[in-house]
């Protein structure tokens, strides 16, 4: 999940990644959208690969790339347990309060 | 196109910038991403047809989204403004009109951007004298370099 979180922190990355979402890109139409060069795009498509954010293919010399969904899946769970924590909390809270007007009203 | 309703709380920005070039090359730095993100963005998205959809990542924080609705090329580009996110201008909140004039062998570019709330008018005015300054250099052919508003 390091590689995860490492390959996301930083914002060309998650613009590339967004980019390749719905769409399979080859690395030369993916950078002709950014301001930085052809080789910092390719830098940050070899992390996101390293991270198992995309998926590479190669046609003849062209390399193409897609979004990894499951690649997201791990740090989606770890984000989630914090909700899941939070509501067992709010559940037992509203329990509790329950439990209390309950007595004081009977 | 109708035209955009009256609304006291809205207001109008308006520029004209002279650029050496001609229109046709001059229209291509609003419809080809490549030369985008040379006065504007660190990343653009485009779909350059009416009703296609356009992102353009400013910096890290600052998301420009919304509609092409006019795609004449070399003459007019309008398209619908907006930030990611933000409350006050949701993408698609107001109009920007780019008209495109031969003036000799370059060109005059006019702006008018419609429908900002009045307080967000200040920003987005300094925000196109920033961008269009940038757009004189890339236009005719110079380099304006990295843009201090893309951040890090």
């Amino acid at each position: 999940m390091e590689a995860v979180v490492r390959a996301l922190a930083e914002s060309h990355r998650r613009e590339i990644l967004r980019l390749v979402t719905d769409r399979e890109l080859p690395a030369g139409h993916i950078a002709s959208h950014f301001e930085v060069t052809g080789p910092a795009v390719s830098q940050h498509l070899r992390v996101l690969k390293e991270a198992g954010l995309v998926t590479e293919r190669r046609e003849g010399t062209r390399r193409l790339y897609r979004a990894r969904p499951e690649g997201l899946m791990e740090l989606r769970a770890y984000l989630e347990s914090f909700w899941d924590d939070r509501l067992a909390i709010l559940k037992q809270e509203a329990e509790k309060e329950g439990r209390k007007r309950a007595r004081a009203a009977g | 196109m109708p035209e955009p309703q009256a609304d006291p709380q809205s207001d109008v920005i308006e520029r004209k910038v002279r650029i050496e070039a001609p229109p046709e090359t001059v229209f291509q730095f609003f419809v080809d991403p490549k030369l985008y993100v040379r006065w504007k963005g660190r990343m653009a998205w485009l779909d350059p047809r009416p009703g296609g959809e356009y992102r353009v990542a400013i910096n890290d924080k600052a998301v420009a989204k919304g509609e092409f609705v006019e795609v004449d090329p070399p003459h007019r580009v309008v398209f619908t403004w907006g930030w990611e996110g933000l409350e006050a201008t949701p993408p698609g909140s107001s109009t920007v009109e780019v008209t495109l004039t031969p003036d000799g062998d370059a060109t005059i570019l006019h702006l008018v951007h419609r429908g900002l709330p009045v307080e967000a008018v200040g920003e987005h005015s300094h925000g196109w004298d920033h961008f269009l300054g940038r757009l004189v250099v890339a236009g005719s052919g110079g380099d304006p370099g990295p843009d201090p508003m893309a951040g890090a």
